[in-house]
C-alpha cells in the first residue's frame, strides 16, 4: 500500500511539475492580450481626436456647395446664406465654438470629410450607404423625401386613394417614377400628368388638371402658387443630414445631441420657418 | 482482362453514358429557372444607327452588378443613336492584390456594350488600398505607385485588346480632391501619363491613350481646390507631355450658358474646348485631336448652376450639332450622364437621360430624335 501511495504522490509530483510549466505561458499569453488589448483602447481614442482638436482650436470648420437655394447660396455681398449655413452655426454654437464655412465643389465634399480637410459637412446632403467606411452620417435634419400633395377639400387622404385619379409629376423626376409604380400597382387605374417642371406639376393641380402631385417636400414648401398640403405618409423618405469622418464617433455623437437640442428647443423650426416657405 | 469481362465493362459503361449525358442535358437546360439571377444573352451583334457618328454618352455602371441592367443600359445607349459611350472602371476592383486580377464585372460592361456595336472608352483610375498610404482617400496615387498603375493599365490593355481602343488615364487631376487632396501637380500627372503610355504601348501599341481630362475651372493662381486647366495644360506640355498622348480627353460643362456662347478665358462654358484646342495648336499638337469625355447641361430646379429642362434639351443637341460640323478636331462628344443605378438624391441626378427604372427622360427622346433625323419637340 505505501508502494501505491509512493507511486501516487510521484504521479502526482509529475502532474503539479507540468502544470507549473504550462502555467507560464499560459500567464504570458493573457498578460500579452491585456497589453494588446490595452494598446488597442489607447489608439482608437487617440484616433477619434477630431472633437478635441475643434474644442482646443475653438473653430468647426464646415464644408458646403453655395450653389443650392434656400439650404446654401452666395448672397449679393458674395457670402454663404442660407439653412445649412445658419444651422451649422447653431451647431458649432451649441459646441460652444464658432462655425467657418469651407465652400467647394459638391463632387469634393465626401471625400473631404472622409479625408480630414475639414471637421464635417452640411450641404443638403443624403445619407450615402456606399460610403459609410469613410464617413457618418448625423440623425436628419430636414425630410426632403416624395410626398403626395392634394389641394384642400380633397377627399385623397393617401395613395391608396388614387384609384381613377390623375396624378401629376415634373416628366423624369422621382415623383415621376413614384407614380408609375403606384400606376402599375394598380393595374393601371392611375392617370399621369406630366409635365417638365415641379412647379408645372404642382401648377397643374392648381389649375385643376391633375387631382395630386407627386413631390420632393422641399419644392412643395418653396411653392407659392396654390394652396397644397401633404397628405399620408411619406412615399419614399430622403433626410438630409450632416457628414462626418467615421473615425470621429465622438464628434458624431456631440453632432447628434446639438441636433436633438436644436429640435427640443424649436430652433430648427425657426430655420424652416424663415428659409422653407 | 478475359473476353467476358470487356464485354460486360463495354456494355456498362454504354448502360452508364446515356443516362449521364441525358442528366447533364436535364441540368443544363434547368440551370437558369434554378439560378435566381435573370439569365441573359447577348443577342446578335448589334450596329448603331445615328445621323452624327459623333454622338456620345458617359455611363455609369461600376456600380451595377445585374447583366440584365448593364445590357438594358447599353440598348438604350444604341436606341438613342449614341456610337461612342465612356465608362470607369476602377482599377481597385480589378486589382485586389497586386498582380492578381478581376476583370469579371468589367468583362461583363465591355461585352454587352461591344455586342451593342458602342465603341468604348475606358476611363481607368480609383487606386486600391494597398498602392496607397493607410487613410488616404482611393484618388491618391503619388510616385511610389505610378509603376503600379501603369502595370495595371497595361494589364487592362492587354486583356481587352480588340474590344477596348481607347484609356484615358486618370480624371480631372487638375483638381486637388482628384489628385489625393494634394496640390495640382501637372509634372507629376505628366510622369504618370508617360510611364503608363510606355507600358500600355509596350503590349498593345495600337491602342489610343488620352490624357488630360482636365476639369474646366477658374481656380486661381495658388489655390488649395486646384489649378485652371488651361494653366494645367500647357504646364502638361512644358513637362514633355506631347509625345505620351495620342487624344486629349475634355471636359466640357455648359452650366447656364448656351452653347453658343463665346470662350473667355475668364469664364468655363462649352466652348471653352476651343481655348483648350488653342494651347494645343500653341504647342504643336494641331494634328491630335480631342475626344469630349464629359460635359453638358442640368436642369434641377434649384441648382444655381442649372438650366430649365427645354433649354437643357436644346443645348445639349445644339452641342452635339457644334461637334459634328464646327470641331474637326473633336472625334466624339460624350454627355454626362446616362443613368444613375440607384437615384443620387440630389441635383446630380438631373443629369442623367434615363432614371433609375430606365424611363427615358424628355432629354432622352428629344435627343434620339434629333440623332435619326426626326422633329424633336421644341426644335
Amino acid at each position: 500500500m505505501f508502494a501505491h501511495l509512493r507511486s501516487l504522490a510521484a504521479r502526482l509530483r509529475g502532474q503539479a511539475a507540468r502544470c507549473r510549466r504550462l502555467l507560464i505561458p499560459v500567464f504570458a499569453g493573457v498578460l500579452l492580450l491585456a497589453a494588446g488589448l490595452g494598446a488597442f483602447l489607447i489608439l482608437r481614442a487617440g484616433g477619434d481626436s477630431a472633437l478635441d482638436a475643434i474644442m482646443r482650436n475653438g473653430v468647426l470648420r464646415v464644408a458646403m456647395d453655395p450653389s443650392f437655394p434656400p439650404f446654401e447660396n452666395l448672397d449679393a455681398q458674395g457670402k454663404p446664406a442660407g439653412f445649412d449655413v445658419d444651422l451649422s452655426h447653431a451647431i458649432a454654437a451649441r459646441l460652444g465654438v464658432r462655425c467657418e464655412i469651407v465652400p467647394m465643389w459638391f463632387d469634393q465634399i465626401i471625400d473631404a470629410v472622409a479625408a480630414g480637410q475639414v471637421d464635417g459637412a452640411v450641404s443638403a446632403l443624403n445619407v450615402v450607404d456606399a460610403r459609410t467606411k469613410e464617413v457618418s452620417f448625423s440623425t436628419p435634419y430636414v425630410e426632403a423625401g416624395l410626398v403626395l400633395a392634394v389641394p384642400p377639400g380633397s377627399p385623397i387622404r393617401g395613395a391608396a386613394d388614387l384609384a381613377d385619379r390623375r396624378v401629376a409629376a415634373e416628366w423624369g423626376s422621382g415623383g415621376d417614377a413614384e407614380a408609375r409604380t403606384l400606376q402599375k400597382g394598380l393595374d393601371g387605374r392611375l392617370t399621369l400628368v406630366l409635365r417638365e417642371s415641379g412647379d408645372a406639376a404642382l401648377g397643374a393641380v392648381v389649375a385643376g388638371q391633375a387631382d395630386a402631385v407627386i413631390i420632393d417636400a422641399v419644392s412643395l414648401a418653396l411653392y407659392h402658387g396654390g394652396d397644397l398640403a401633404p397628405v399620408g405618409p411619406l412615399l419614399r423618405s430622403d433626410p438630409y443630414v450632416v457628414v462626418v469622418s467615421a473615425r470621429s464617433p465622438r464628434l458624431l455623437k456631440a453632432v447628434n445631441e446639438a441636433l436633438a437640442g436644436l429640435q427640443a428647443d424649436g430652433a430648427i423650426a425657426r430655420l424652416r420657418a424663415r428659409w422653407l416657405r | 482482362m478475359p473476353p467476358q469481362s470487356q464485354t460486360f465493362t463495354r456494355k456498362l459503361s454504354h448502360l452508364l453514358t446515356v443516362p449521364a449525358l441525358l442528366l447533364a442535358l436535364l441540368l443544363a437546360l434547368l440551370a437558369p429557372a434554378l439560378s435566381n439571377r435573370v439569365w441573359v444573352e447577348f443577342g446578335p451583334q448589334q450596329h448603331v444607327l445615328t445621323l452624327n457618328p459623333k454622338l456620345g454618352v458617359h455611363t455609369r455602371l461600376t456600380d451595377e452588378v445585374e447583366p440584365w441592367k448593364v445590357q438594358r443600359s447599353f440598348e438604350m445607349v444604341r436606341e438613342l443613336g449614341a456610337p461612342w459611350v465612356v465608362e470607369y472602371f476602377l482599377w481597385a476592383g480589378m486589382e485586389p492584390r497586386p498582380g492578381v486580377y478581376d476583370w469579371s464585372h468589367a468583362d461583363l460592361v465591355v461585352d454587352h456594350a461591344v455586342n451593342q456595336g458602342l465603341t468604348v472608352i475606358a476611363r481607368l483610375g480609383y487606386v486600391p488600398d494597398w498602392a496607397r498610404p493607410k487613410n488616404s482617400i482611393h484618388l491618391y496615387l503619388d510616385e511610389n505607385g505610378y509603376d503600379e498603375f501603369a502595370s495595371f493599365a497595361a494589364a487592362f490593355a492587354e486583356h481587352f485588346r480588340g474590344r477596348v481602343k481607347y484609356l484615358i488615364v486618370w480624371n480631372e487631376p487638375n483638381l486637388s480632391q482628384e489628385w489625393g487632396f494634394r496640390p495640382a501637380d501637372p509634372a507629376g500627372y505628366t510622369e504618370l501619363l508617360k510611364r503608363t503610355y510606355t507600358a500600355v504601348k509596350r503590349v498593345t501599341p495600337e491602342i489610343q491613350i488620352l490624357g488630360g481630362a482636365l476639369a474646366p475651372t477658374l481656380a486661381p493662381p495658388g489655390s488649395e481646390w486646384g489649378m485652371d486647366d488651361l494653366v494645367y495644360l500647357q504646364r502638361m506640355y512644358d513637362a514633355g507631355a506631347r509625345g505620351y498622348f495620342d487624344l486629349l480627353a475634355v471636359h466640357a460643362y455648359g452650366w447656364t450658358f448656351s452653347p453658343d456662347e463665346p470662350a473667355a478665358a475668364d469664364s468655363v462654358n462649352f466652348r471653352r474646348v476651343e481655348l483648350v484646342r488653342q494651347v494645343m495648336e500653341k504647342n504643336g499638337d494641331a494634328a491630335k485631336h480631342i475626344m469630349i469625355t464629359e460635359g453638358g447641361w442640368n436642369d434641377h430646379p434649384r441648382w444655381t448652376k442649372a438650366v430649365r429642362p427645354s433649354q437643357r434639351v436644346a443645348y445639349t443637341i445644339r452641342a452635339y450639332d457644334i461637334a459634328l460640323h464646327d470641331w474637326p478636331y473633336v472625334d466624339a462628344l460624350c454627355i454626362w450622364a446616362f443613368r444613375y443605378p440607384a437615384p443620387a438624391g440630389n441635383y446630380q441626378d438631373y443629369y442623367t437621360f434615363v432614371d433609375g427604372n430606365f424611363q427615358p427622360k424628355p432629354i432622352y427622346l428629344a435627343v434620339q430624335r434629333y440623332a435619326h433625323g426626326d422633329p424633336w419637340e421644341g426644335q
